[in-house]
């Protein structure tokens, strides 16, 4: 040790846990890499079918075929990719390890058939098979609390990020939970009476028409109302408030400025939304006022997440952030929107239906899809950075995240985008099948830029492109 | 050609080399390096990251790995993630504030 040379400062320690180079908290990037591309898959497909049937979105929604594009959208495109996201961000996010890749890999065969065989069914109107595919998700999605869960409890340090994961979790269960109570009660058990005494399949019959029965008394689109809200508010909602307490901070190089703010935020979603669920199944004058609980939850979110970006030391934003950040801006009108309809004593008149629409058009494609693009800009680089040059960095000369992908494609598709939102909500509004379509199709020039990037950037996996060092061995030995 | 003497100027330079691909700037600017420690022909660094749970954890380390290890006179080279004290933007260096377009 005589000979050492050390410059070590002296206060710096090393955090148990955290020291070892080969500890790998990801799971590999293939798993993560099949969710997006299904995700992808159901997004465009969701698109096309909208473009070819825009009165879906100018009339009325409770028909079949609104249900199953929505359920293309909400599972097939969004769920998808943000489970993806979750097994690869939670145990890098939260300095801990998946509990189970292989569960995971189940998860991802059962999910595909689920949603694949709901949105199917949904099509045509045959709730009894809904109900099958529906258990086959609810399966799914169970390995996948299940398994998260699990890797929440490795966490170290208990944070805002980790609670708001948490209840997304429970948000997610009870969401699928009510969905399949709801197709319960759209299903006849006439077969049980032809069943032998005592065979297992007559009782399971005579206790799905009990749910029946109780579902009846409720009044079906309130119950898909607080399907929909448990579903788009507490788990897309909920997500992105927690995952922007780590994403913004480390993408902007800021931090959390006032934790219990972020913490009230969360918070208070959850109590509006409990609130919410129960006075939206029941018709209740309460709506108005746990919708109030929510606005200030995501008020306070608002106010820290401006905090954050006012404490950033990055001064340009790049076009991924500023995908998410736009998508995270249209809470507010989205929010008012959300008060209006909520007015005790609203009649349902055709424009009350068509906000409604707007409502949840704007929630799904403007809030939640915006964001999860804007994510995306910045997932998929790092899974394919991550396996084509994580192990080339140091030795050759290799390509920045940015290298990856079109900017020219990632802003003309962000402006498409933003056209699109208002244009088809315009439309959305008026009724007008024809300007729908229209709206739409902007919508799709803009995804058909993601896609064109998605290309470019997996094309890396194929063709890396490095370079050798521009300070080599030699030139090294001239120090 | 004999191999230049180990110390820490060579390192640091060496380190120049890995670059955070998220930020776009080396990690020596970005004063991410808080030591070196050479034993020898081993190497050990002491490095933090912008934040806990970043997901360029292992690809980090493994380029500083990598650099020391293209090193002829290095034939063992450690890193260590520390988190204290914990990385604050006022340990960049001039061109690294240039890099990210740095605020106040």
């Amino acid at each position: 040790m005589s000979d050492a040379v050390k410059t070590m400062i002296p206060r710096a320690v090393s955090s148990p846990g955290t020291t070892s180079v080969s500890s790998l908290n990801a799971p590999s990037i293939a798993l993560p890499l099949r969710f997006l591309a299904a995700g992808l898959l159901a997004l465009f497909t969701g698109v096309v079918l909208l473009v070819l049937r825009p009165e879906m979105l100018a009339t009325y929604h409770y028909n079949q075929y609104v249900i199953a594009v929505t359920h293309l959208f909400v599972l097939g495109w969004i769920c998808t990719v943000v489970m993806g996201a979750m097994y690869q961000l939670v145990p890098v996010a939260l300095e801990t390890r998946l509990h189970s890749e292989r569960l995971a890999a189940w998860q991802f065969a059962l999910h595909l058939v689920g949603f694949a065989g709901m949105v199917w069914m949904f099509w045509a109107w045959n709730m009894k098979q809904v109900g099958h595919f529906g258990c086959v998700l609810t399966v799914g999605v169970g390995l996948f609390v299940y398994n998260i869960a699990r890797t929440l409890l490795r966490v170290p340090r208990w944070n805002v990020v980790a609670a708001a994961i948490a209840s997304a979790l429970g948000w997610l269960s009870l969401a699928v939970c009510a969905g399949l109570t709801i197709a319960v009660g759209k299903c006849s058990y006439d077969s049980a009476a032809a069943l032998a005494p005592g065979n297992p399949f007559g009782t399971l019959l005579v206790g799905l028409k009990a749910v029946a029965a109780l579902v009846a008394r409720f009044d079906q689109i309130s119950a898909m109302h607080a399907h929909a809200h448990l579903g788009a508010l507490g788990v897309f909602v909920m997500l992105i408030v927690g995952i922007s307490y780590k994403l913004v901070p480390m993408f902007t190089l800021s931090e959390i400025q006032s934790p219990r703010r972020a913490g009230a935020s969360v918070l208070l979603l959850n109590v509006g939304l409990l609130g919410s669920f129960v006075a939206v199944l029941l018709r209740h004058p309460l709506k108005m006022a746990f919708a109030l609980v929510v606005v200030a939850g995501l008020a306070c979110f608002g106010i820290e997440l401006l905090a954050i970006l006012r404490a950033r030391k990055r001064a340009t934003l790049d076009w991924g952030m500023r995908y998410f950040l736009t998508a995270l801006s249209l809470l507010g009108p989205l929010a008012i929107l959300a008060l209006g309809l909520s007015w005790p004593g609203l009649p349902l008149t055709a424009l009350t239906g068509q906000l409604e629409n707007v409502y949840g058009f704007l929630a799904l494609m403007g809030v939640v899809s915006f964001a999860i693009i804007g994510m995306f800009y910045k997932i998929l680089p790092f899974l394919v950075w991550y396996g084509s040059y994580s192990r080339q960095i140091g030795l050759c000369k290799v390509p920045s995240l940015a290298d990856l992908y079109s900017p020219a494609l990632q802003v003309a598709g962000y402006w498409l985008y933003v056209a699109s939102l208002a244009g088809t909500s315009i439309a959305i509004v008026l009724g007008n099948a024809a300007a729908v379509r229209g709206g739409l199709l902007l919508l799709g020039l803009g995804l058909g830029t993601l896609a064109l990037n998605v290309i470019k950037i997996l094309s890396h996996l194929i063709r890396p492109q490095i370079q050798p060092l521009t300070l080599r061995r030699a030139a090294a030995a001239s120090l | 050609m004999s191999a230049p003497e180990l110390n820490e100027a060579l390192i640091l330079q060496t380190l120049r080399q890995v670059v955070d691909p998220e930020i776009g700037c080396n990690i020596v600017d970005l004063g991410l390096v808080y030591g070196t420690c050479i034993e020898g022909a081993r190497v050990t660094v002491q490095m933090t990251l912008t934040t806990r749970g970043c997901p360029m954890h292992e690809s980090i380390a493994w380029g500083v790995k990598n650099a020391l290890r293209n090193l002829e006179a290095v034939e063992e080279a450690e890193v260590e993630i520390v988190w204290d004290p914990p990385w604050h933007p006022s340990m960049m260096s001039d061109y690294a504030r240039e890099c990210v377009g740095m605020n106040g």
